[in-house]
C-alpha cells in the first residue's frame, strides 16, 4: 500500500469536514444512518477478528498460530471504536423508533419500551464494550506480553478464558445485530439475525486477515506462512460464504412462506425499486462469485485470487450492511457525497489505525508454545 | 507349466524419508507404474509419485449441478405444469419453495458420485484379494515399514530388472509378487449359476409373498371378515326386497329444520319477501354467514373481487352492482338454494335463517358501497 500516513491524515480530515457538512446540509437522519453503518462495519471486522483469536485458543488449533498475530492486531480496532460507538448513541433518539416518545403510543412497542429505550440501550452498549475490552486485554495483551516472557502458561490461561470470550462474542454480536440493525424496525424480528451478522463478521475478519498476511508477505515479512496456511484461510472463506447464503436464505424463505405482515414488510422494503438490484449484486458478490472463485483446490492457495476475493468479500459485507440499514429511510439506494465523505473519513481512520498496529508485536507470536507445530502445518 | 506373470515387485524401506528419496531413482527406470504402501499417510508422497489429480472433484461438481437442475425441473414441472395447485396463496412456480429440495438433491447426487465413483470407478472395486495383501511384506507395511512397488502396466514386467532397480535405490527387502490365478472366478458357468440362483430366489420369494398377502387371508377364520352380512358398494343387498341396502324417505318427508321451498321457478321466487326482521342480531348473523359461505368468491365487499378464485379464472357476480341492487330478495334466495352457473347449491349447508340473514347483509354491503353525503347527515345526533 502506497498510502503514506500524511496522505491518510489528509483524507481523514477531508472526510471529517464532509461529514460535518452532512449533518448540517443533508440532515441528521442521513448522518446517523451513515455513522451507524460504518460503526457496525468496523465493529464486525474487529469482533470477527477477536472471534478468530478466541476460536484458536478454544479448540487448541495449531495451524493458525503463525497467523494469529494478524487477527490480534485487527481486533485492536475495538479501541478507537469505543468513542465511535459512544457517538453512535446519538443516533438512537433519531433513528430508533423504540427509543422515541411516540413508541409509548404504539401497542407493540410500548411493552418493549424499557428494553428499547435509550438508558438501557446505552447500558447494553457499555456492557458489551466492557466485556470485549476485557477479552481483548486477556487474549491480545497477554499474547503480546508472551513475545517477551515466552511464558507457556499464557496458552493455558487463554485456553481457560476462551469459552468466556466466546460467550462475550456470541451474546455481543447478537446484541449488535438486534440493537443496532433490527432495532431500526422494532416490529420486525428474526431469531436467526444474530447468526446472519456473525457470518458476515467472520467473513470480513477472515478477509481482513488474509489481506494483511498477503500485504506483509508482499513486503518480505511473514515468510514462514506457506500456501498451506493460506489454503485454510481460503477454505474458511469458501465455507462461510455458503454459511452466509444458507442463513440468509433460511431467514428469507421462512418469512416468505409465512407471509406475516409484520415480518414480510421488512423484505418488501428491501426488494423494491433499486434495492432489488442491490440484493442481486449482493448475492453475486457475497456468494456466487466467491463460491466459484474458490471452488477448486488450487484457487484456495493462489495469493492473487485470494487477494481479490478478500477485497470483494469486504465490499460485499459493506453492501450487506448497507442493504440492512439504509432501506429504513431510503426508498431507493443512495450513493452521493454524504456517503463518500463517510467512506473517506472512516476508511482513512481505519487505515491509519491498521498502519499503526501493523507493527504491534512481532509478526509471529514468537513466544507461543505451539508456534513450531503451527509452522510445521502441512495440508 | 510356465510361471505366472509378475504383478509387482515390492521393495521395503525403513523410513518415510528413504522411501521418498528412492522414488525419483526408481521412476527413472520407467519399468512400470509406481505405487507405495505405507502404514500412515506421508506428506509429499503425492508430489513424489507425480500422481495425476483425481477426476473425482470434477465429476462431483457436474453431478451436484445436475442434481440441483433435476430437482428444479421436477418440482417446477409437478407444481406448475402437471398439477398446478395454489398452496398458501403462492404462485405455482415459486422457486423459493424449491430451493431446499434442490439443495438436498444436489448434496445427494454429489455424495453418491463421490462415494460410488471413488469405490467402483476409480478404485475398481470389487477387487478380490489384492496381491499385496497376501505378500510377506504386508506385516511390515501395516506396522513400521514403507513399501515402494513397481507394478506391471499393460504389458509384462521384468522382475529381475525391477529387483535390481529397487535394490540400487536402497530397498532393504525385495519381494516379487505374481498375479494371482483368478480367472476362473468369473467364468461363464459361475455367472450362469449366479444369475440362475438370483432368478430362483426371486421366484421363491415372490411366490411366498403372494401366498402371504393374497392366499393366507382367504383361509378361515380370516375369511369370516369378508363373508359377514353387510353393505358392499355396487353389490345387491339382502336387507330389503328391492335389493337396496337403504330405502328412500316416504314422499313428502320434511327434514328437521328445513322447510320445503315454496316457489318452483325463479319467477315465482322473485315474489318472496325476506321474513326476518332487520335487527342488529340478524345482521350480525348475516355477516357471519356471508363471511363463511359467500365472501370467498363474491369478496368481502360483495364486489366480486375475491381472494382466491381469480386464479382459477372464475367470474363471480358483483353483488353491489346496479343490477343486483334492484333485484328482489327472492332472486338471491333462489340462487342460494338452487345454485347459479358455477355456484353450487348452498341448500345443504345454509339453514333457512342464514340464507335470509345473509341477504340482509348483502343489502348492507350495497348501501355501504353506494353511500351518499346525506347518509352522514342522518347519523348526526
Amino acid at each position: 500500500m502506497s498510502l503514506s500516513a500524511k496522505r491518510l491524515w489528509g483524507v481523514t480530515l477531508l472526510g471529517l469536514l464532509g461529514i460535518l457538512a452532512v449533518y448540517f446540509v443533508a440532515g441528521p437522519a442521513r448522518f446517523w444512518l451513515n455513522w451507524v453503518l460504518w460503526f457496525v462495519f468496523l465493529l464486525t471486522l474487529a469482533l470477527g477478528s477477536m472471534f478468530m483469536v478466541a476460536l484458536e485458543h478454544l479448540v487448541s488449533s495449531r495451524w493458525s498460530v503463525p497467523i494469529r498475530r494478524i487477527p490480534e492486531r485487527l481486533s485492536t480496532l475495538l479501541l478507537p471504536l469505543v468513542p465511535v460507538g459512544m457517538i453512535a448513541l446519538g443516533a438512537v433518539p433519531v433513528l430508533y423508533p423504540g427509543a422515541r416518545p411516540e413508541a409509548l403510543a404504539n401497542k407493540l412497542l410500548a411493552g418493549k419500551a424499557f428494553w428499547l429505550g435509550l438508558p438501557f440501550f446505552s447500558l447494553r452498549v457499555a456492557l458489551c464494550f466492557l466485556a470485549w475490552l476485557l477479552a481483548l486485554s486477556v487474549l491480545v495483551k497477554g499474547s503480546l506480553r508472551q513475545d517477551e516472557s515466552r511464558d507457556p502458561q499464557f496458552n493455558v490461561r487463554a485456553r481457560r478464558f476462551a469459552p468466556l470470550a466466546m460467550a462475550f462474542f456470541g451474546l455481543g454480536i447478537t446484541a449488535v445485530a438486534f440493537d443496532w440493525i433490527s432495532g431500526l424496525e422494532p416490529e420486525w424480528y428474526s431469531d436467526i439475525f444474530g447468526i446472519y451478522l456473525f457470518a458476515g463478521a467472520f467473513l470480513s475478519a477472515l478477509s481482513g486477515t488474509l489481506l494483511m498476511v498477503l500485504h506483509l508477505q508482499g513486503r518480505g515479512r511473514l515468510p514462514e506462512v506457506r500456501r498451506d496456511h493460506l489454503y485454510n484461510l481460503g477454505g474458511f472463506i469458501f465455507a462461510f460464504t455458503v454459511f452466509w447464503a444458507y442463513i440468509g436464505f433460511a431467514q428469507y424463505m421462512l418469512m416468505w412462506y409465512a407471509d406475516l405482515p409484520e415480518e414480510v414488510v421488512w423484505y418488501q422494503k428491501r426488494t423494491q425499486g433499486g434495492w432489488l438490484a442491490v440484493v442481486i449484486l449482493m448475492g453475486l458478490l457475497h456468494f456466487v462469485i466467491p463460491f466459484f472463485a474458490l471452488l477448486t483446490r488450487d484457487a484456495k492457495q493462489a495469493g492473487r485470487r485470494l487477494h481479490w476475493v478478500a477485497w470483494s468479500m469486504l465490499a460485499a459485507h459493506m453492501l450487506d450492511l448497507y442493504w440492512l440499514i439504509f432501506p429504513v429511510l431510503m426508498p431507493n439506494p443512495v450513493l452521493s457525497w454524504p456517503e463518500l465523505s463517510f467512506a473517506l473519513f472512516f476508511l482513512g481512520g481505519a487505515f491509519l489505525w491498521v498502519r499503526r498496529v501493523r507493527e504491534l508485536g512481532a509478526d509471529l507470536p514468537v513466544g507461543d508454545a505451539f508456534l513450531k507445530q503451527g509452522l510445521e502445518f502441512r495440508l | 507349466m510356465s510361471k505366472p506373470p509378475t504383478f509387482a515387485v515390492l521393495g521395503l524401506f525403513d523410513s518415510a524419508d528413504a522411501l521418498l528419496h528412492a522414488i525419483p531413482k526408481v521412476r527413472e527406470g520407467k519399468l512400470g507404474r509406481l505405487e507405495t504402501y505405507t502404514p500412515y499417510p506421508i506428506h509429499g508422497l503425492d508430489e513424489a509419485l507425480q500422481l495425476r489429480r483425481s477426476p473425482l472433484a470434477g465429476m462431483v461438481v457436474v453431478m451436484a449441478f445436475l442434481g440441483a437442475i433435476v430437482a428444479l425441473a421436477m418440482q417446477g414441472w409437478m407444481s406448475a405444469v402437471d398439477y398446478p395447485v395454489i398452496t398458501g396463496g403462492k404462485a405455482p412456480f415459486s422457486w423459493q419453495a424449491f430451493v431446499p429440495i434442490m439443495f438436498e438433491l444436489m448434496v445427494l447426487f454429489a455424495t453418491f458420485t463421490a462415494g460410488l465413483g471413488m469405490l467402483f470407478l476409480l478404485n475398481r472395486l470389487p477387487f478380490f484379494g489384492h496381491p499385496v495383501l497376501s505378500s510377506r511384506a504386508i506385516q511390515g507395511i501395516t506396522r513400521d515399514r514403507f513399501a515402494l512397488s513397481v507394478e506391471a502396466e499393460g504389458g509384462s514386467l521384468d522382475p529381475e530388472a525391477a529387483t535390481a532397480l529397487l535394490s540400487a535405490a536402497g530397498a532393504k527387502d525385495i519381494e516379487v509378487l505374481s498375479l494371482p490365478a483368478r480367472a476362473e472366478i468369473l467364468d461363464a458357468a459361475f455367472i450362469l449359476r449366479a444369475l440362475g440362483g438370483i432368478v430362483v430366489a426371486c421366484v421363491v420369494a415372490g411366490g411366498l409373498m403372494f401366498a402371504a398377502i393374497k392366499l393366507f387371508p382367504l383361509l378361515p377364520p380370516m375369511s369370516h371378515m369378508q363373508e359377514q352380512a353387510k353393505l358392499n358398494p355396487y353389490k345387491p343387498s339382502h336387507f330389503f326386497k328391492d335389493g337396496h341396502g337403504m330405502q328412500s324417505p316416504v314422499p313428502g318427508t320434511v327434514a328437521r329444520g328445513y322447510l320445503p321451498m315454496g316457489p318452483r321457478t325463479p319467477e315465482e321466487a322473485n315474489g318472496l319477501v325476506n321474513p326476518l326482521p332487520r335487527t342488529r342480531e340478524n345482521l350480525e348473523r348475516g355477516r357471519e354467514a356471508y363471511t363463511n359461505r359467500c365472501a370467498v368468491c363474491h369478496g368481502p365487499l360483495g364486489d366480486g373481487v375475491p381472494a382466491l378464485t381469480a386464479a382459477y379464472n372464475a367470474k363471480p357476480a358483483n353483488l353491489v352492482s346496479d343490477e343486483f341492487r334492484k333485484a328482489p330478495d327472492g332472486r338471491y334466495y333462489w340462487a342460494i338454494v338452487m345454485g347459479k352457473n358455477a355456484m353450487p347449491s348452498h341448500a345443504a349447508d345454509m339453514p333457512e335463517e342464514d340464507r335470509w340473514a345473509s341477504i340482509h347483509y348483502v343489502r348492507v354491503l350495497q348501501r355501504a358501497q353506494n353511500a351518499k353525503d346525506s347518509d352522514l347527515e342522518e347519523t348526526k345526533p
